[in-house]
């Protein structure tokens, strides 16, 4: 449904996307993880047709993005908070409707579906300006679907959202790869990534350091399991294939307090691929 | 062109909801052309009722004649003065200092003789007190003060008893010169002579001829006679089927300049907003719709010139029901207000690109405005401006729009008239357009 193909694009001397490739399936939510700088917008940028690649090629539901009509499969929700402010949320939705030709009772229709979708028809006639901000989290995904999209851009939908809202869009975005949407997914947060993608992309420096499933990456590039004992002068942590060996040789010494487990996670695979932290 | 309505709607109603934008759209410019109008002499032909008040000023009566106090009765009588008598130069002095007067005028001692004579001896002397801040009123009081004294010399010249009288008074003065060589003293006795004949002999034959007539109102005498008559008037009287038509008011010259400010109050507004959305995401999210950046801009400019031509019509409306502006020609005051719509659109769109936030947009905005306002009359007339700076109100388009409104409002303008100014205005506002989009496509794509 969405296929990146060696693309390419530099700004100057820049070259902020060095042949980045991948794919996207129907029903599939790939997560696009990479620091600040690394390239994540361009390449989203390039896949909503905004900017043109250098070299490689992009298509979307088979069709270029630069193609109007092949657009009408994306729905984008922007990180920024895109909604007018001084509009309600229906007068939103039916605005963003309307620019893909939807009206009459079928925008009226859609309108209800969306507001009920992301669960603000008791708020439909309030101003987006008076909306909380994971309320207007929920607006600006539901914006991004006016059309009913093949395709979603979901660009760090959670942030600076509470645990209440992120957990209602975590929800909204199962719901919506069980309609068979293919979504791609852009954030900070590691557990966020691993609750919800299939499958996921490192990308750094303007190149796509690997993709794969999460259980994949971390198998090839989480490293060793660490447990970690807890002594009265502190904590001890030991790399080990093997934790259960390691857990009884600690205990056996009794001088231990306490003794946990650490499996490798996204958070170790970024590290382990970047050699820094997501949130740098 | 769903799309360009659709987001032209959008627009509108964003525009209709803020309230800072609206006021500036319509309530400043509102404010502003009641205001001015009121000040520049409204009420002339409209609904208005006040007259303006005289220049304040303080009168000293220092030679206390019979001559003097006409005098200050003729001040006082005049219109063009609010007199407050004062007891001293002193305390007149201070009301100036004061700021409660714009300045004092001192009847000096000698005012009254020195008014009898005409032709010969020291004139009547008056003091003017002025505030050095004011200096323009005081020019004008100057002014204001000769058209009085002219005026006494008039009735004076036109009574031949009075002359006959300050004729005696300049012979005796004459006689008692010492600083004046015999040659002249006999050439001005036999001028003073001369006409005190004249007066002696003209007034009796004069009563002769016409029987109940009066000798002052058959000599009637004035140094210059000036007839003041505005365009306005000229029009009317070359159209008597517009006879219904009063002289044109202030406020007639001061709602083009309220349309100025509400032309500039709604591009600044929309071109900000297009900032918004750059900076907002909503832009983001439109360029992704299956419409072209080319609809996006459409759309924008369509809000823009509606809401200008909306707010423009409204504040004339306003003007024409409640102070009796009256449009010469209402079919070319629509084409003056389309092409100055066009214009600012175009103007918009160039703001919009010349700063990457909303406060460097609406900063650079407001002072881009602002000089072309005040470069293009919509501050201060250009007429009281030096020359060079007249001449650089060409290049400013205010001056052209205000030109293409006034025209069919009330200079009487026709057709070809409007060619000049409506070309520039359209020619601006596509110019201007064009860069504005072209500089906002390179912006989009770095």
């Amino acid at each position: 449904m969405i296929r990146v193909s060696g693309v390419v694009k530099t700004f100057g001397s820049l070259r902020a996307v060095d042949g980045v490739s991948f794919e996207v399936a129907p029903g599939e939510v790939f997560g696009l993880l990479g620091p600040n700088g690394a390239g994540k917008s361009t390449t989203i940028a390039m896949i909503c047709g905004l900017l043109a690649p250098d070299s490689g090629v992009i298509t979307i539901d088979g069709g270029s993005p630069t193609d109007p009509a092949a657009r009408r499969a994306l729905g984008v929700a922007p990180q920024a908070m895109a909604v007018y402010d001084e509009l309600t949320a229906r007068e939103n939705l039916r605005f963003f409707g309307t620019l893909y030709g939807l009206k009459g009772a079928e925008l009226a229709r859609r309108c209800d579906e969306l507001l009920q979708f992301v669960s603000l028809s008791d708020r439909a006639r309030d101003r987006a300006g008076r909306y909380s901000g994971g309320m207007k989290r929920r607006l600006n995904l539901a914006c991004a679907m006016t059309h009913d999209p093949k395709i979603l851009l979901l660009d760090e939908p959670t942030a600076g959202v509470d645990p209440q809202s992120r957990n209602s869009l975590y929800e909204a975005v199962d719901r919506l790869r069980d309609e068979g949407r293919a979504i791609i997914y852009t954030t900070h947060y590691m557990e966020e990534a691993q609750r919800l993608c299939d499958r996921v992309g490192v990308i750094d420096h303007g190149a796509m350091l690997e993709t794969g499933t999460v259980e994949t990456l971390i198998e090839k590039h989480g490293g060793a399991s660490s447990v970690v004992i807890e002594r009265p002068a502190g904590e001890e942590r030991v790399e080990t294939d093997a934790p259960l060996g390691v857990i009884e040789t600690a205990l056996a010494g009794g001088d231990a307090t306490g003794v946990r487990v650490e499996r490798p996670s996204l958070e170790t695979v970024f590290l382990n691929l970047t050699g820094r932290s997501l949130r740098d | 062109m769903g799309a360009i309505i659709a987001l032209a709607k959008k627009d509108l109603l964003l525009l209709l909801r803020d309230k800072a934008g609206l006021f500036f759209a319509l309530g400043f410019p509102l404010v502003m052309a009641v205001f001015f109008g009121t000040i520049f002499g409204g009420g002339g032909g409209g609904g208005g009722s006040s007259e303006p008040a005289g220049i304040s000023v303080a009168v000293v009566d220092e030679d206390a004649s019979a001559a003097s106090s006409a005098f200050v009765d003729q001040l006082d009588a005049s219109g063009d003065f609010e007199v407050t008598r004062s007891g001293s130069r002193e305390s007149a002095a201070d009301s100036v200092r004061r700021g409660t007067r714009s300045a004092a005028v001192v009847l000096t001692p000698g005012f009254g003789a020195a008014s009898e004579r005409v032709f010969w001896g020291d004139p009547a002397t008056i003091e003017v007190i002025y505030d050095p801040s004011r200096g323009a009123e005081s020019a004008m009081i100057e002014g204001m003060l000769m058209k009085l004294a002219f005026s006494g010399l008039g009735e004076k010249l036109s009574d031949a008893d009075s002359v006959q009288t300050s004729n005696a008074e300049a012979l005796r003065s004459l006689e008692d010169a010492d600083d004046m060589g015999p040659l002249a003293k006999a050439s001005l006795r036999e001028l003073i002579g001369a006409v005190d004949t004249f007066f002696a002999t003209g007034s009796e034959s004069w009563m002769e001829e016409e029987e109940g007539g009066s000798p002052v109102g058959q000599m009637q005498w004035q140094p210059i006679a000036i007839e003041t008559r505005s365009v306005r008037e000229i029009e009317t009287a070359g159209n008597q089927e517009e006879g219904d038509k009063g002289p044109g008011s202030g406020y007639d010259v001061s709602f083009p300049q309220g349309v100025m400010w509400a032309l500039i109050g709604v591009s600044a507004a929309f071109g900000v907003s297009l900032v918004q959305e750059r900076s907002g995401g909503t832009l983001r999210r439109l360029r992704v719709a299956p419409i072209s950046r080319g609809d996006v801009l459409l759309g924008k400019a369509l809000a823009c010139y509606v809401s200008i031509i909306v707010a423009s019509a409204a504040l004339l409306v306003f003007g024409i029901v409640v102070f009796g502006v009256r449009p010469g020609s209402p079919l070319l005051l629509l084409m003056g207000m389309a092409c100055a719509a066009v214009c600012f659109t175009g103007l918009m769109m160039l703001l919009s690109v010349l700063g990457k936030t909303e406060q460097a947009a609406s900063g650079i905005g407001w002072a881009v405005l602002l000089l072309l306002a005040m470069f293009g009359g919509a501050m201060v007339p250009l007429f009281i401006m030096p020359g060079w700076m007249q001449s650089m109100a060409s290049f400013s388009p205010v001056k052209w729009a205000i030109l293409a409104i006034e025209g069919p409002l009330w200079r009487g303008f026709g057709v070809s008239e409007m060619l000049i100014p409506c070309g520039v205005l359209l020619a601006v506002g596509a110019g201007t357009f064009g860069i504005g989009a072209g500089v906002f496509g390179r912006m989009e794509e770095s």
